[in-house]
């Protein structure tokens, strides 16, 4: 019986970051990761103008993100949280940090979801949201402190 | 300009409000030109953006009040410290008085 060996690759595939940090930011406020560098992207099918990435080859992928978070006032913050959005809304969203009072530390939020995907229409971005006490957010998904990245691993 | 969010906390609180989950109450959301209301689940109703430019002016002095507080904290005393000036008493109480004192002073509210 001849023995035939099958390699499957985890393919439609990316992974970004960004090219600076976003500063600025609104407290309290959902915000898109401009992840507008790709490290890698198999199949051309993430957008680093609208940071999206709707892949046309349907299925369920492992979808994942990194983003560290601080406040522009000495990092006093009090709850950090990363989503993944799914077609404009929060799909999965992790708190990265919640605490009580203001510390001084930026915490950095990993968030991972199985999602899957229509292979025409369905579309994930990533968003950061902090709270501070003074000042602005600064959301950093460089990539010594961040990424956003998806890849194939069901049909 | 002040937060959203600081608008939104004035305006809740004017209309019985005192506290807002903003991951389940009011979703803020920036999807890259500002931030905007994505969803409102408070029973009163959702503001208008003229209601919340009302709330300019308070948004940017209550902001300015928070950052002298947090800049009072950083260079506050530390709890140990306290107790210890509390344990302790005489000069070392009235060290830690002085030294919040001068803080204050360095830090004044607005």
């Amino acid at each position: 019986m001849a023995i035939t060996k099958v390699t499957r690759h985890n393919t439609p595939a990316f992974e970004a970051y960004a090219s600076a940090a976003q500063s600025g930011i609104a407290d309290n406020t959902a915000t898109i990761m401009a992840m507008d560098t790709e490290l890698f992207d198999t199949d051309s099918m993430y957008d680093t103008s609208a940071y999206r990435f709707t892949p046309t080859v349907a299925g369920k992928y492992f979808v994942y993100g990194l983003i560290y978070m601080e406040s522009s006032s000495g990092t006093r913050a009090d709850r950090a949280v990363v989503h993944i959005y799914k077609n404009g809304s929060s799909y999965k969203q992790v708190v990265a940090m919640n605490v009580a009072d203001n510390i001084s530390s930026g915490p950095s939020g990993n968030v991972s979801a199985v999602i899957e995907f229509n292979g025409s229409s369905d579309y994930v971005e990533l968003y950061g949201q902090l709270n501070v006490h003074t000042g602005t957010v600064e959301l950093d998904g460089r990539t010594a402190s961040g990424n956003f990245g998806a890849y194939r691993i069901i049909e | 300009m002040s937060n959203l969010s600081t608008k939104i906390k004035l305006y809740a609180k004017a209309n019985g409000v005192n506290s807002i989950d903003f991951l389940s109450d009011v979703k803020l959301q920036d999807d890259g030109s500002g931030a905007y209301i994505k969803e409102w689940n408070l029973d009163i109703a959702e503001p208008t953006a003229e209601q919340l430019a009302t709330y300019e002016d308070e948004a940017n002095a209550e902001e300015a009040l928070n950052t002298v507080y947090s800049d009072r904290r950083s260079e506050y005393p530390n709890e140990n410290d306290c107790i210890h000036a509390l344990l302790d008493g005489g000069d070392t109480l009235t060290d830690l008085q002085a030294k919040r004192q001068a803080t204050k002073l360095k830090f004044p509210k607005p």
